[in-house]
Parts: structure tokens; C-alpha cells; sequence
């Protein structure tokens, strides 16, 4: 049976690759273009954060052509979003589209996430399989998580980006073909030799910068994290630590020591998101990041929480914070601009001697 | 020369949560005989107050909550009440991300100095908030559990009012949205009173009682969005009911994924008027009447008798 999905960055792949192991197919989503922006937006109410409209866009166009069963992945867990377990919602968005039906996998824990995966495949699914599907899932998850941020070091430390860029297409379609865990650690092991293959820059990163913020828009490649990741192009080194491979491994134990380390900026609370970004930016603070770049689609509620507490991180450590809201007036040439500035902003602290 | 040791003074702001709760946090300092200074109702300069120190990007009740804050900051006040409420204690509802980082938000912009604040973290279920924070609260004030408890009780919600509409000669239409903004006149912009003077009278509670911060079978994750939809479905089945107005502050996320949802599944005409700080009276007004001019001709039925 044939699902679609709409992306966030290369998740659907991860998603394919769990469909597989249980004899389904996925379709490749639409890239993001502006058409699908406006679709999304044109269906969506406006304070739907940005990554959501975008989402909505690509779900009306692939219903437009035909496609019906929508897979999406949601733990429903603590880090959960509007935008998560919102299958009766995208009913009544989609109400027109006869036979629509949204699927949401995976669960709080292992259990729920195996009996979801029952409710939607019938009792005849072997427990076995189920544990091979998410094994794949996890599996793909992470290695993508891995060929994501090396990629983006390898586009600063290396002297042929071309090469890089050909590299990181070629692991993609290797993980999307991978079919279960073994074959995904022999993926794994030739993109590291593939890796350290390429030729390297003899000066070291002219500049350091964090990344934090909404792993949803950190994960869009298309547009937005390709502006971005084109600044890496030019010896700044890039980082972010977030993204899905977070949110698929985020339980209590992993979430605690990130919580203590944001004690002094974040009270107790039930979320993810904000944790992350706080920790990941108090971390840069630590490793002497040159400045720290905060990305987050416009109407998200946990990173737009988290600003005022992000500036009161970067004024009390003296780094420089750019806050960058996605929306929908994003426009490439603005981001480009902002960025410019922002760089040389931070390469003139640097060439003055200033720290954070 | 004798000293007179003041009592300790608390403040607590009158948004958000004290309207949330109905007050239930301030009734229980005054119950542990605590002097409690309730910030003045909201106003212009206490809105313009929060709004100076917040981001844009926060929606407009968060503004008038930062406004609250900063005014009781400024008065001869001991300690100010900032709540983390995080979740409900089935686990799986929960106040929106702005409204669980309010003591965080406060805190980072500098309202006030964070030794003043009180940051109790609270649980709630479908009657209020659960006994756990207020004995926090209460500790962190160094009063013993065994005090707390006795002033638990007096922390309940009073009787529940009585918004039964008697005048059915007059169009009736419920108000329904965050409590903090159907019971805020300055951040509902007096939109009861423009109702009222319009001739129509006003509900806001059903009469089968309150419903609770997140009442069951909405299946929704945030509390007041679900009691949003749980209100409306109620007031839906109303024959006593007009309309319904659905209050929608600026940029609040989970209450504008359900106006569409509210729209197209409530039978009784619905008026959804979004709420901020550019809002014009007139263009209100015109709204409110064209709203309740469309109910005119509903209530008459067949043979020019009304329903």
C-alpha cells in the first residue's frame, strides 16, 4: 500500500524506510517551492507557525494528485507541537478530498509505538517485524543526522565543496535504498571512508558559529538551511546538534542533564524543543562559538518562548545572537543580507581581539 | 522606638492565570493570612508596560501579563506569584510553550529581580490546579505543609455563576475563549459591554456548571483550547443560545488551529473576532452589530413567531 508524507528536511526517508520493512511504499514529497508555500498558507489559519503551513502545502498538492493515505511520525510525547497528532484537524482542512485518511505513527514508548503500528496494519503484523521497521527508522534517522552535520563541517573544511555536495546526494540515496540495519552500518562505514577521502583546507574555520532553534525549519533543506549551509561554502564552520534524530531519542534520562545544564535560563517544564536550543546554546558559549544563530519558522510557540530567554544568554555570555524568523515573507535575498551583516559583524569582533 | 514588623505583602498579577483559576492562587495566600495585592484591573498603561519589554512575536495576552508584573514590580511588594503550570497529571494536556515559560519569560526580561519572584510548579486535572503547587508555593514562602493544607479548602472555586438567560425576548449569545480574556474587559476591548448595549444578553458559563481547564473528549492536547471546544459544543446544543462570539487573541497558535474547526462544525451562527492591540472600536462595533442584526431574522420561525 502507497503512503505519502510531506518533509521536513530528509525525514521522509527515514519514514520510507519503515514503510519498507513492513511491505508499504512512500512517496518522495514535492520539493519546497514557493507555490507550495502559498498553498499552505492559502489553507492554513495565519498564526499557524510557518514549518505548518508549509507542511499543509504539501499535503493539499500531493492530495491534489491523487494521493491519499498520509504517514506521519509524532510521539505525542512531551516535545509535541501543535502540529503534532493533528489527524482530526488535517480531516477538517481536507474534508473535500474523498478517502483522505492520516496515519500517525509511533507512540510515547516502544509498546504504544507497536500497537500504533498494529492499529494501522492489522493484528497479523509479527512483533518482530515491528521492531525491524523502527530498528530501520532509527537507523535512518540517525545516520542522516550524521551525513547532515558532517556534510555541512566538510563544506567549510574542505577545499573541493563540489565534491561534498555530490557526496551527501550520493549517501542519501544509499540510506533511502538501504533496506534494513546491517545494510545501513555498511552505508555508514563507506560515507566515513568516502569522507575522509576528501581534501581539506589548510587554514583553519574563519569563523565559529552556533546554530539553535525550531529543528523543523533546520531540517528544510530546500530553501532556507541551503542559504544557510551556503555561508559554510565561505570557511565559516557551521553547527547546529539539533533536529529529528533529538526529538526520536528524547526520553527523561537524555533530557536531564540538558535541563540541569539550563536550570539558570529555563524553569521545569514539560518541553523539548526550548531544551534543546537552550543547551546546544549554552554549549557554543562553553566552546568559545564566535556567535550564535537562532532559526525558527515564524508562529512557533516553544522558540518564540525561548527568544527573550535566548537574548538574555547571549547579553549575560557577550556574544552576538542573530534571531532569524521564517515566515511567510521569507525571501532568500533577505536572509542572504542579514547573514552578511551578521558575518561581518562577527569577523570584525574577531579581527579587534573581541571574545565572547 | 518600637519597630512594627510589616506582614509580608505578595502580589499577584491579575491576568492569566489568576483568571484561569478564578482567583484560586490569591485565595489561598489570603488564606494562609498573607496580604495579597492584586495588580489593578488591566488598563492601557499596564498593557503598554508589558508591551515595551516583550517581543513582538509573543501574543497579546503575554504582553498584558509581562504589563501586570512590571506594575506590581514597581510597588512596596515582598514577592510576586509567577506560576510554572506544566501539565495536566494525566501527562498528555498542557498549557501552551508562552504560557508554561512565563516565569521564565519574566525572568529574562528583566521585569524584576528573580529573588522576588515566586515560581511554584503546579499540576492541574479537570477541577483546577492540584494541591502539590499550592503546598510549594507555600514552603517557598517558609510556611510549614501542615498550614497549607488547612488553607487547601478555602482555595476552591466559588459557586458557579448562574448565566441561565431568562429574557428570551432579547437575543442570547454566549462568549466563549481564554478566560483571561472573556473576563478582562480591557483585553476583550469591553466586548461584553458592547453586546449588553446592543440589547443582548450575555453567557459565558453553561448551566450544567463549570467546565473544568481540560475537560474529556475533545482530544486535544492544549487545556484551553480543548475547553474552548468542550464550551462551544455545549452552548451548540443551547436552544437558548443566539450565537456565539469566539474571542481569538492575536498569534495564539492552538486557539486559531480550532476556529476553523469551531466554524465548520457549530450549527449556531459563530463569530470569530480576533483580538490585539491595533483592535478599533468602530470597526468592533460594526462588527457586532452585523452579527447580532444576522440573528434577528434565526430567531423568528415560521409564521413570525419567535423560537
Amino acid at each position: 500500500m502507497n503512503h505519502f508524507t510531506f518533509s521536513w528536511g530528509t525525514n521522509y526517508i527515514a519514514v520510507r524506510g519503515l514503510l519498507r520493512s513492513l511491505g508499504h511504499d512512500l512517496t518522495t514529497p514535492p520539493r519546497i517551492t514557493t507555490s507550495i508555500a502559498e498553498r499552505g498558507i492559502a489553507c492554513a489559519h495565519p498564526f499557524l507557525c510557518f514549518s505548518g503551513k508549509l507542511v499543509l502545502g504539501q499535503i493539499a498538492t500531493q492530495l491534489a494528485q491523487g494521493e491519499r493515505r498520509l504517514a506521519f511520525m509524532s510521539s505525542l510525547g512531551p516535545e509535541a507541537c501543535r502540529c503534532a497528532d493533528t489527524s482530526d484537524y488535517l480531516r477538517s482542512l481536507f474534508a473535500d478530498y474523498d478517502g483522505f485518511s492520516p496515519h500517525r505513527f509511533g507512540g510515547g514508548n516502544l509498546g504504544g509505538a507497536l500497537t500504533n503500528l498494529r492499529s494501522h496494519f492489522g493484528p497479523h503484523i509479527r512483533k518482530s517485524q515491528c521492531f525491524r521497521a523502527y530498528a530501520t527508522f532509527i537507523g535512518k534517522v540517525d545516520l542522516l543526522h550524521k551525513v547532515d552535520k558532517r556534510c555541512t563541517r566538510l563544506r567549510c573544511q574542505s577545499s573541493a565543496p563540489q565534491q561534498v555536495r555530490a557526496l551527501e546526494r550520493e549517501a542519501l540515496e544509499r540510506i533511502d535504498r538501504a533496506p534494513g540495519p546491517f545494510a545501513l552500518w555498511r552505508v555508514s562505514r563507506w560515507f566515513d571512508r568516502a569522507a575522509n577521502r576528501l581534501p581539506l583546507r589548510d587554514e583553519p574555520p574563519a569563523l565559529r558559529i552556533g546554530i539553535v532553534g525550531g529543528e523543523h525549519i533546520l531540517s528544510e533543506l530546500d530553501s532556507i538551511m541551503a542559504v544557510i549551509k551556503g555561508i559554510a561554502e565561505g570557511g565559516i564552520l557551521l553547527d547546529w546538534r539539533s533536529g529529528f534524530r533529538m526529538l526520536v531519542h528524547s526520553d527523561e534520562k537524555r533530557l536531564a542533564p540538558l535541563k540541569t545544564k539550563c536550570r539558570d535560563y529555563l524553569h521545569e517544564a514539560p518541553s523539548t524543543s526550548e531544551i534543546f536550543s537552550c543547551a546546544h546554546a549554552l554549549d557554543f558559549i562553553a566552546e568559545e562559538y564566535d556567535g550564535l544563530l537562532h532559526i525558527y519558522a515564524f508562529g512557533c510557540m516553544p522558540q518564540t518562548a525561548l527568544k527573550p530567554i535566548l537574548q538574555r544568554i547571549a547579553t549575560d555570555a557577550e556574544i552576538p545572537l542573530l534571531s532569524l524568523a521564517i515566515g511567510d515573507r521569507f525571501a532568500e535575498e533577505g536572509l542572504e543580507g542579514r547573514l552578511e551583516a551578521f558575518i561581518d559583524l562577527l569577523s570584525a569582533r574577531k579581527s579587534q581581539g573581541v571574545t565572547p | 522606638m518600637v519597630t512594627r514588623i510589616r506582614p509580608l505583602r505578595v502580589g499577584v498579577p491579575r491576568s492569566i492565570l489568576h483568571y484561569e483559576y478564578d482567583g484560586a492562587i490569591a485565595r489561598f495566600l489570603e488564606a494562609l493570612g498573607i496580604e495579597v495585592v492584586l495588580s489593578p484591573p488591566t488598563n492601557a498603561e499596564i498593557f503598554l508596560a508589558g508591551k515595551r519589554r516583550v517581543i513582538d512575536e509573543l501574543c497579546f495576552p503575554i504582553k498584558i501579563f509581562v504589563g501586570h508584573v512590571a506594575v506590581l514590580a514597581d510597588q512596596d511588594i515582598d514577592r510576586i506569584v509567577i506560576p510554572t503550570v506544566v501539565e495536566h497529571v494525566n501527562g498528555r494536556v498542557f498549557p501552551c510553550h508562552p504560557r508554561s515559560r512565563l516565569f521564565d519569560i519574566v525572568r529574562a526580561l528583566g521585569v524584576c529581580g528573580a529573588d522576588r519572584l515566586l515560581a511554584p510548579a503546579f499540576r492541574f486535572d479537570r477541577d483546577g490546579l492540584t494541591a502539590e503547587g499550592f503546598v510549594e508555593l507555600a514552603r517557598q514562602l517558609g510556611i510549614s505543609d501542615a498550614d497549607a493544607e488547612r488553607a487547601l479548602p478555602k482555595t476552591a472555586t466559588p459557586a458557579g455563576r448562574s448565566d441561565r438567560p431568562d429574557d428570551l425576548d432579547r437575543p442570547t449569545l454566549a462568549v466563549v475563549g481564554h478566560p483571561y480574556v472573556v473576563e478582562d474587559p480591557w483585553a476583550n476591548h469591553q466586548t461584553l459591554r458592547r453586546l449588553e448595549v446592543l440589547g443582548c444578553r450575555v453567557v459565558t458559563s453553561p448551566t450544567s456548571g463549570p467546565v473544568g481547564p481540560s475537560p474529556d473528549g475533545t482530544g486535544l492536547h492544549f487545556a484551553l483550547a480543548a475547553r474552548t471546544v468542550a464550551l462551544t459544543r455545549i452552548f451548540d446544543r443551547d436552544p437558548a443560545v443566539d450565537g456565539i462570539v469566539f474571542l481569538l487573541p492575536f498569534n495564539c497558535g492552538p486557539d486559531g488551529d480550532i476556529a476553523r474547526h469551531l466554524t465548520q462544525t457549530t450549527e449556531t451562527p459563530l463569530l470569530t473576532l480576533v483580538l490585539d492591540e491595533l483592535q478599533s472600536s468602530a470597526g468592533l462595533e460594526t462588527r457586532l452589530e452585523a452579527f447580532v442584526d444576522l440573528l434577528e431574522p434565526a430567531r423568528v420561525g415560521a409564521g413570525g413567531e419567535r423560537r
